[in-house]
């Protein structure tokens, strides 16, 4: 006869288990735990919340990058419109 | 760029004039490039070491900061001379705005190099700065040439003496650079790297981390180039615009 271990309730204590998604996604996502896994986490999920979710960073970086070279370009054009509209009325 | 107005003007008072060619390739470089770098930086595997931990990779964004800012006074400082020399207009203003653009480039050194110690060197401190023989030099030499900007903008009205005058003083900033850079911050205790006489990386740093840095030291100097030339764009349309509207 094996005896069961009691386990505490789940819902209850909140400081010491995940009570959120997010958090036993990321301990999911770098392979540590499976024991309290939310039963569906997409490809995505368990690309972005792994390696202490630095990609959600590595995201947002290349996000701000791309806005500011978008600007560049932008600036450019007005530019090159500019000096175009210089160059014919002289 | 078709012949301007301005080839009636005389060699000296000519705008500058940008290779557009050059500048669009080296633009699509700089994009691409920067692009590599950030993933490299944020992607590959770097030894948790403590108190720096995930903070190690400012290396990449921290340091070329003032690459970037070393390689504009220098560029700023080749073109005051080159105005000494040839009194044109335009070496004047390619020397303001790469000086514009290297501050900048500091700026940012000063701003990232404080959050980056905040959170690593006076952890427990709570400092956001505590006068490390680099952070004050660097400062030293933000303000230096924060009064070339002064000076330039007291002698607006008298652009033959803001160019001469300017000038000058602009070479004498870049002149004392590598001494407060680089010199003097060896000469004291610092808890940057280099103060034991290691000439540039601590022996802490893991080699891939060099395969991030100096890719992005090259990119972050690239991207100076970039925003340099714009500006020089920029302020050769408002040397035109001002010709139009004096004939």
């Amino acid at each position: 006869m094996t005896i069961h271990v009691l386990r505490p309730q789940q819902q209850a204590d909140t400081t010491s288990t995940a009570y959120d998604s997010v958090w036993a996604g990321e301990e999911a996502g770098a392979g540590a735990s499976t024991q309290q896994q939310p039963p569906q986490q997409s490809a995505l999920e368990r690309t972005m919340l792994a390696q202490d979710k630095i990609y959600v960073v590595l995201a947002v970086v290349l996000l701000v990058w791309l806005g500011v070279a978008a600007l560049l370009f932008r600036t450019d054009r007005r530019l090159a419109a500019l000096e175009r509209r210089m160059d014919d009325t002289k | 760029m078709a012949p301007l107005a301005s080839a009636e003007l005389s060699e000296k008072e000519r705008p500058p004039r940008v290779n557009l060619q050059r500048y669009r390739w080296v633009r699509g470089a700089v994009v691409a490039w920067m692009t590599a770098v950030l993933a490299g930086a944020f992607l590959l595997k770097i030894p948790r070491i403590n108190i720096l931990e995930h903070t190690a990779r400012n290396l990449y964004f921290h340091v070329p900061m003032w690459f970037a800012m070393m390689a504009a006074f220098v560029v700023a400082g080749y073109h005051a001379a080159g105005f000494l020399r040839s009194g044109r207009r335009a070496r004047d203003v390619r020397a303001f705005e790469a000086a514009r653009v290297g501050t900048l480039f500091g700026g940012v050194g000063i701003v990232t190099g404080m959050v980056w110690a905040r959170f690593t060197w006076y952890q427990s401190s709570g400092l956001w700065w505590n006068f490390d023989p680099k952070q004050t030099m660097a400062a030293a030499q933000l303000l230096i040439f924060g009064a070339y900007f002064v000076l330039r903008s007291a002698l607006a009205g008298q652009p033959e003496k803001r160019g001469r005058i300017s000038a000058v003083y602009l070479l004498f900033a870049v002149a004392v650079m590598p001494f407060l850079l680089y010199v003097l911050p060896r000469q004291m205790q610092s808890l940057h790297p280099g103060a034991e006489g290691n000439p540039a990386f601590s022996e802490i740093t893991h080699p891939i981390m060099r395969v991030v840095f100096y890719p992005s030291v090259i990119g972050f100097i690239g991207l100076f180039w970039v925003l340099y030339t714009q500006r020089v764009r920029a302020a050769a349309l408002e040397i035109r615009q001002g010709m139009m509207r004096r004939a």
